[in-house]
C-alpha cells in the first residue's frame, strides 16, 4: 500500500522472551524506494535471524539505527514516506505501527516504571483496591472507628482514644497517632495551675503574636493522660445544691499525674527574692527594638528562663532524673513551660527542646512561638515530651508565692511570680542603707528532696538572682 | 502386523518349554485358589458390614491376573487394578494384609488411607492404582523409561481395562512407549463390561489388541481363562521386552462374572453370557487342565485346599485385630522427606 | 559470582545438577535437538545424550507420568511444559497420582515439572498464565516462583533435591530481562522461606515472580511520598512462609498482598485469609489484594495492560492503604 504519512520500522518481537535485536544488514538505503513487504534489513536475536519486510511502500527517508546495532523491541529503526515528502523525527514512545509480517507485541516492561499508553491501566478497575469506606473521624458525634491494632493499643494502654486527633482517613485515630500518644505520656502535663507568661502591671498580659506557622493540616490535639482507673467515690445522688459534671480527659490526666508526683517525689520548696531593676531597665531598651525586628516580645519570663538555663549548667541535678538507683544528667536543657488552657481549667506543658542553645531573642521567640501553639491546639506529640526542667508561672494574677508539682520524672520546677514594686533596702554611694522602690519578684523552686538537698537548691537560687541582679546590657 | 490370536495351552511338556515345572504348576494353582477365597471371603466381611466403603473384586479374573504375575520376573515392577488380585498374591502379599487394607486397619499397606485393593507393596515391584483410569499407564511406561535409561534389564507390566481404553492417558502411554521402543507390556484386562458400558459402546475395532499396530508394536489377543496361555503370552512378551524388543498389548479376554462392585448385580448384562462364561471358570478349567496333564491328585487337591483354608482363616483372624488408624497421625505424610528416598529403588 | 540473566541461571542450575547426578534427566517437547522452546535447555542434549535430554511427543500426561513412573524406580526426572499453560493436560496426573502417591501409599514422587509462565507479551490466553493457585492447592504439590536469578538458580536445585512433586514457575518476562549476581557452585535455596526484597515501615507488600519488580517500581515512588514499602519476596508459594509474612503485618500494620494471577481464588486470598485471621489485633487497616481481573489473559496489548496489575494499580493501592 502506498503510504501517504510516514511509517516507521521498527524492531520486532522475535519470541515471547527476547527483549533486544541487533540489525546485521541494511538491504535498502536512505533514498531508496521499498515497496510494502519488500525485504528492508536483515537483524539477528536470541532465537533466529531473519528478514524484516517493510511495512509500507515509499522511499527510506531515514534509517536511524545503524548495522551492528543493538536495540529493544519496539524501537524505530528507520522510517518510510513518501516520495518527496518531508520527514519528521518519528517518536520513540513504543507505539506500534501498522504490523508486517514479523510479530509485535508492545513491550511496557513491567521491570520498567514507564507507562506511556493512555489510561488504559486505569480501567482495570477490579484489580485495583475498592476505595475504602471512610470511617467517622474521630470525636464527630461520639463515634470513632477503631482499627484492630488501635483497639489493642488503647486496651493495653488504659487510652482514651476520643481524646487523641487522628491523621488517618476520615479523622481516624492511626496505629502512628496511638502509639505517639502513649508514648509522649510520660512527659504529661505536671504543677500547679500556671498561666501564659503575664507581665507585671505595666504590661498588658496579652497573647504573643504567633511566630511559627500553623503545622499542616491535621492538628493532634496535645495528648493526655489516662484516665483514672478507679472512680475515687461512688458517684451517688446529688444533695439539694449540688451539681454534678463529668471529669473530662484533661482533667483527668492531670489529678492521675499530680497525685502520681506527689506520691513519687520529696517536694520540698525554696523561695528567693530577686531585684529586677536590672532586667527591666534592659527590657525597655529591648522590647520595641525586638517587636519592630523580630516581632517578639522579651518577656519576663525569657529572661527567666535564658538565667535558668546558664544556672542549671553549674547544678545538673536539679536538670537531671531518678531513674532506677541512678542519677541521669544531660549536657542539654529541654525546658517544659506550663501553659494554662481553657479558661483556667486546664493545663499543658510543651517543651523547648536544647535551649542551651538558646539567646535572649531565641528563648523569647520559642516561648512566644510554643505558647502560642499550644493555646491554638497545635501541639505535636513531640512538643510535650522530653523535658528536662520545667518552667511555672503561677504569678501571672499576683500571687507572690507557690509550691508547684514537679513534672514527673524530672527533680525540680521553677516558679515565677508578680514583679511587684516594693520599698526595698539599698546602698547608697556612701554605702549608707536608704530605701528605694524595686521592682521585686520571688521565685520559687520546688525540688525532689531524694536527689536535691536544701543546700544545693539555695546554692542554685543565690545563682540564678545573682544572674538576674547583674544583667549585663551585652548579655543575651 | 496383524493381530495374533493365542493357541491354548496343550501338554505339560509345552508348558516345560515355557519353563514351568510341576511344582510352578501347583504353586499357580494355589495362587487361584487363594486369590479368589480371599475375594470371596471379602464379599462375605463387606455384607457383614466389616469393609468400608465400595469393593470391587476380579471374579473370573483370576488366571489372567496370575497368569501375568507368573511371567514377570522378581526386578520387574507392576501397576496392577482392581481386577487384579492375582498378582499381589503371585507376587507374595500376604493375605493378612489384604484383610486389613480392605477393612482400613493401620496394618493394611495404605494404613488406612486407602480403600479396597489400592495398594502396592514396593519392595515387591508394585504401585498403588488409583481411581481415573487408565493413569497408571503413562506411570508404567516411566518405569520402562528409567530401565532404558540405566539400561537395566527389567520390564514394566502395565494394567487397563478395556472401559478406559477410551482414555486419552491410554493412548499417549502406548504411543510414548512405541516411539521409543521402552521395555513395557500393556495388559488390557477384556471383560467386557465397564461397569454397565457394552464393549461396542466403548471401542469401535474388533480387538483392543488391533490398536498395538497404531503405536508401533505388536498386539496378542489370548484366553483370559487359560492361565498357562496367560503365562506363556506375557512371558514371550516380558522378554522380548527386557532384550529389547520393546512393547506388546496383550488383550486378556474374561467376563466380569459380577457386578462392578458388590452394590451392583448386573442386571443388564444378559444371563446368557453368565451362564455360558461361567462354564469356563479359570480355576475349574485349569483344575481339570492338572488332573488330565499334571496328574493332580485328590490329595494334592485336598491338602492345597487345606492350607489355603488355614491361611485364611489365620489372616482373618490376624487382621481383625489390627487397630483402626488414629485419627491424629492424619496430617503426617502428606509430604516425603528425606527419610523417604533411603530406599534400594532411590540410592 | 557471575552475573547472569534469570533464564542462564535455571540453566546453570539444571546442567549442573545433570552433571553431578546421573539420576537426573530432562524430558519435554522440543527440549532437545531445539534447546528448549526458551532455550533453557541449548547444548544439554549435545552434552548428556538424547536418553537423558528426551524429546518427547506432544503428550503432558505421559510426560508428567512417566517422571512419576520413572521417580519412584529412583530417578530424578525434570519434566519441561512448554508453556505453563499446558500443564492443565497433565492437571489429573499431578492431582491424582503424583500428589497423593506419598500419602496413602508411602511411596515418594521426586519430580520436578517447569513451568514457564506469566504474561506481559500478547501470548494470550493459553500462553500467559500464573497457575500456581489450583496446585497450592493440592497437599501434596510443592509450588516454587522465584524471581530473581540467584533464586531461580537455588530454588531450581532444591526442587530437583525435594522428594516431593514440585512445580517451578519460571516467569518467561523475566528470562532475559532481569540479570542478577548469581553464585557459582551449587547452592540451595529453601522451600518456605521469603525474602525482603525491600525493607519499609508503612505498608507491607507480599508478593512473588514478576510482580517483585512492579511492587519495586511502585515503592520507589511512593519513597518520594513519605511513605515507606516493605515488599516481601515469597519465593515459594507453597509452601509460603507464614511467619515472615505475619511479622511484616505486625510491623508495618497494613498488608497488600500483590499477584499477577486472577484475583478470586488465586493465592492471595488464602494469604489474605491467614493475615486476617492471624494478625487482627495488629491490623490498622484492611488487608487488600492486587491481582488481575476474572478474565483469561487477553491478547492485545492495550488489553493486557488492563489485566496484568502495572505499577500505577500498585502506586494507587498503596497510597490509599497507606493513608487509610
Amino acid at each position: 500500500m502506498a503510504t501517504n504519512t510516514q511509517i516507521d520500522v521498527v524492531m520486532p518481537q522475535m519470541g515471547v522472551s527476547v527483549s533486544e535485536g541487533t540489525i546485521t544488514k541494511w538491504l535498502k538505503q536512505e533514498g531508496e524506494p521499498i515497496a510494502a513487504d519488500e525485504s528492508l534489513l536483515e537483524i539477528s536475536t536470541d532465537k533466529v535471524d531473519t528478514e524484516v519486510p517493510s511495512p509500507g511502500e515509499g522511499v527510506v527517508a531515514k534509517i536511524l539505527v545503524q548495522e551492528g546495532e543493538t536495540v529493544e523491541v519496539g524501537t524505530v529503526l528507520a522510517v518510510i514516506a513518501p516520495e518527496g515528502a518531508d520527514v519528521e523525527a518519528p517518536s520513540q514512545d513504543g507505539e506500534m505501527p501498522p504490523a508486517p509480517a514479523t510479530q509485535e507485541a508492545a513491550d511496557e516492561a513491567m521491570a520498567s516504571a514507564s507507562e506511556g499508553v493512555g489510561d488504559v491501566s486505569q480501567a482495570s478497575e477490579p484489580s485495583t483496591p475498592p476505595p475504602a469506606p471512610s470511617p467517622a473521624a474521630a470525636g464527630e458525634n461520639g463515634k470513632t472507628f477503631l482499627s484492630p491494632v488501635v483497639a489493642r493499643i488503647a486496651s493495653e494502654h488504659g487510652v482514651d482514644v476520643s481524646q487523641i486527633q487522628g491523621t488517618g482517613t476520615g479523622g481516624r485515630v492511626t496505629k502512628k497517632d496511638i502509639l505517639a500518644f502513649v508514648e509522649s505520656r510520660t512527659a504529661t502535663p505536671a504543677a500547679a495551675p500556671a498561666e501564659t507568661p503575664q507581665e507585671p502591671e505595666p504590661q498588658a498580659a496579652a497573647a504573643p503574636p504567633p511566630v511559627a506557622p500553623p503545622p499542616p493540616a491535621p492538628a493532634p490535639l496535645p495528648p493526655q493522660a489516662a484516665p483514672l482507673p478507679q472512680p475515687q467515690a461512688v458517684a451517688g445522688e446529688p444533695a439539694p445544691g449540688e451539681a454534678v459534671e463529668p471529669m473530662n480527659a484533661m482533667r483527668k490526666g492531670i489529678a492521675e499525674h499530680m497525685r502520681r508526683s506527689l506520691d513519687t517525689s520529696a517536694h520540698v520548696t525554696s523561695a528567693i527574692e530577686v531585684d529586677m531593676s536590672r532586667v527591666v531597665a534592659i527590657r525597655e531598651k529591648l522590647k520595641p527594638e525586638y517587636e519592630s525586628a523580630y516581632g517578639v516580645n522579651p518577656t519576663y519570663l525569657a529572661f527567666v528562663a535564658r538565667a535558668t538555663v546558664e544556672t542549671l549548667r553549674d547544678y545538673p541535678w536539679i536538670n537531671g532524673e531518678i531513674r532506677g538507683d541512678k542519677i541521669v544528667t544531660r549536657n542539654f536543657v529541654n525546658l517544659g513551660f506550663a501553659v494554662e488552657l481553657a479558661d483556667g481549667k486546664g493545663l499543658i506543658v510543651p517543651v523547648v527542646k536544647n535551649t542551651e542553645g538558646l539567646n535572649l531573642l531565641g528563648m523569647a521567640r520559642a516561648v512566644t512561638e510554643i505558647a502560642a501553639r499550644a493555646r491554638e491546639k497545635k501541639l505535636m506529640p513531640d512538643d510535650v515530651q522530653g523535658g528536662t526542667f520545667t518552667i511555672t508561672n503561677p504569678g501571672g494574677y499576683g500571687t507572690f508565692h507557690g509550691t508547684p508539682v514537679i513534672s514527673q520524672p524530672q527533680a525540680g520546677i521553677l516558679g515565677t511570680y508578680a514583679v511587684v514594686k516594693r520599698p526595698w533596702v539599698v546602698q547608697d554611694e556612701l554605702g549608707k542603707d536608704v530605701i528605694a522602690v524595686r521592682p521585686i519578684m520571688n521565685l520559687t523552686l520546688t525540688y525532689d528532696h531524694r536527689l536535691v538537698d536544701g543546700a544545693l537548691a539555695g546554692r542554685f537560687l543565690r545563682d540564678l538572682r545573682e544572674k538576674l541582679q547583674s544583667w549585663g546590657e551585652s548579655d543575651y | 502386523m496383524a493381530v495374533r490370536e493365542a493357541e491354548p495351552v496343550g501338554s505339560l511338556s509345552e508348558v516345560r518349554e515355557a519353563g514351568l515345572d510341576r511344582e510352578d504348576l501347583l504353586g499357580i494353582y494355589r495362587n487361584l485358589l487363594v486369590t479368589r477365597a480371599i475375594e470371596e471371603r471379602g464379599h462375605i466381611l463387606y455384607k457383614q458390614g466389616k469393609i468400608p466403603g465400595s469393593f470391587y473384586t476380579g471374579r473370573g479374573n483370576e488366571a489372567s491376573a496370575v497368569g501375568v504375575a507368573t511371567a514377570m520376573g522378581p526386578n520387574d515392577v507392576g501397576t496392577p487394578l482392581h481386577r487384579d488380585m492375582g498378582v499381589h498374591v503371585t507376587r507374595g502379599v500376604e493375605p493378612w494384609r489384604i484383610f486389613a487394607q480392605y477393612m482400613g486397619r493401620e496394618d493394611g499397606p495404605t494404613h488406612g488411607r486407602d480403600g479396597n485393593v489400592h495398594m502396592a507393596d514396593a519392595r515387591l515391584g508394585m504401585i498403588a492404582m488409583v481411581s481415573h483410569l487408565p493413569a497408571m499407564l503413562p506411570v508404567a511406561v516411566g518405569c520402562a523409561l528409567a530401565f532404558r535409561i540405566r539400561q537395566e534389564k527389567r520390564v514394566a507390566v502395565g494394567w487397563f481395562g478395556e472401559g478406559a481404553s477410551a482414555r486419552g492417558d491410554a493412548h499417549e502411554a502406548m504411543n510414548l512407549a512405541g516411539v521409543r521402543q521402552l521395555p513395557v507390556v500393556f495388559i488390557c484386562d477384556n471383560n467386557q463390561w465397564a461397569y454397565s458400558t457394552p464393549t461396542h459402546l466403548g471401542y469401535a475395532v474388533e480387538h483392543l489388541a488391533d490398536r498395538a499396530a497404531a503405536y508401533g508394536f505388536e498386539g496378542v489377543v489370548v484366553d483370559g481363562t487359560d492361565v498357562l496361555a496367560v503365562y506363556r503370552e506375557t512371558k514371550n512378551a516380558i522378554e522380548k521386552a527386557r532384550e529389547g524388543g520393546g512393547p506388546t498389548l496383550i488383550e486378556s479376554q474374561t467376563l466380569r462374572m459380577e457386578g462392578h462392585a458388590v452394590h451392583d448385580d448386573a442386571f443388564y448384562v444378559p444371563k446368557e453370557l453368565f451362564e455360558e462364561w461361567a462354564k469356563r471358570d479359570p480355576i475349574e478349567r485349569y483344575r481339570t487342565w492338572l488332573r488330565e496333564n499334571a496328574e493332580l491328585t485328590d490329595e494334592e487337591e485336598d491338602e492345597i485346599a487345606g492350607r489355603v483354608k488355614k491361611l485364611l482363616n489365620d489372616a482373618l483372624a490376624r487382621a481383625e485385630e489390627s487397630p483402626q488408624p488414629d485419627p491424629a497421625t492424619l496430617l503426617e505424610g502428606v509430604y516425603a522427606t528425606p527419610e523417604d528416598l533411603d530406599t534400594p529403588h532411590h540410592k | 559470582m557471575a552475573e547472569l540473566t534469570y533464564l542462564q541461571a535455571i540453566s546453570d542450575g539444571l546442567r549442573s545438577e545433570m552433571r553431578r547426578d546421573d539420576r537426573v534427566f530432562v524430558i519435554g517437547e522440543d527440549v532437545g535437538v531445539y534447546g528448549g522452546a526458551f532455550k533453557v535447555t541449548l547444548g544439554f542434549q549435545e552434552e548428556f545424550g538424547s536418553w537423558r535430554v528426551i524429546d518427547s511427543p506432544l503428550a503432558e500426561t505421559a510426560i508428567v507420568g512417566a517422571c512419576t513412573g520413572a521417580a519412584m524406580m529412583g530417578m530424578r526426572p525434570v519434566a519441561e511444559m512448554q508453556f505453563a499453560d499446558f500443564v492443565s493436560c497433565a492437571w489429573d496426573h499431578l492431582v491424582t497420582v503424583a500428589a497423593k502417591q506419598r500419602f496413602r501409599a508411602g511411596t515418594p514422587v521426586p519430580i520436578v515439572v517447569r513451568l514457564p509462565s506469566g504474561g506481559g507479551f500478547s501470548g494470550g490466553p493459553f500462553h500467559s498464565q500464573n497457575p500456581e493457585s489450583s496446585f497450592a492447592h493440592i497437599p501434596g504439590l510443592k509450588c516454587v516462583c522465584p524471581a530473581t536469578p540467584e533464586d531461580a538458580k537455588g530454588l531450581l536445585i532444591s526442587a530437583i533435591e525435594d522428594p516431593n512433586p514440585v512445580l517451578f514457575f519460571e516467569h518467561k518476562h523475566l528470562y532475559r530481562r532481569i540479570k542478577g549476581e548469581v553464585p557459582e557452585g551449587r547452592y540451595t535455596v529453601p522451600f518456605g522461606k521469603a525474602r525482603t526484597h525491600r525493607e519499609g515501615e508503612d505498608v507491607s507488600v507480599i508478593t512473588w515472580g514478576a510482580m517483585v519488580y512492579t511492587a519495586d517500581e511502585a515503592a520507589k515512588k511512593l519513597e518520594a511520598e513519605g511513605v515507606s514499602v516493605e515488599i516481601v519476596d515469597l519465593r515459594t508459594v507453597m509452601p509460603w512462609d507464614r511467619e515472615a509474612v505475619l511479622a511484616s503485618a505486625r510491623k508495618t500494620s497494613k498488608v497488600l498482598v500483590l499477584h499477577e494471577d486472577t484475583r478470586t481464588g488465586g493465592f492471595g486470598a488464602e494469604i489474605a485469609a491467614t493475615v486476617a485471621e492471624e494478625a487482627f489485633e495488629d491490623l490498622d487497616g484492611p488487608v487488600k489484594r492486587i491481582a488481575a481481573p476474572d478474565t483469561p489473559v487477553p491478547f492485545s496489548p492495550v488489553l493486557e495492560k488492563a489485566f496484568i496489575p502495572q505499577v500505577d494499580d500498585v502506586v494507587a493501592g498503596l497510597r490509599e492503604l497507606a493513608a487509610y
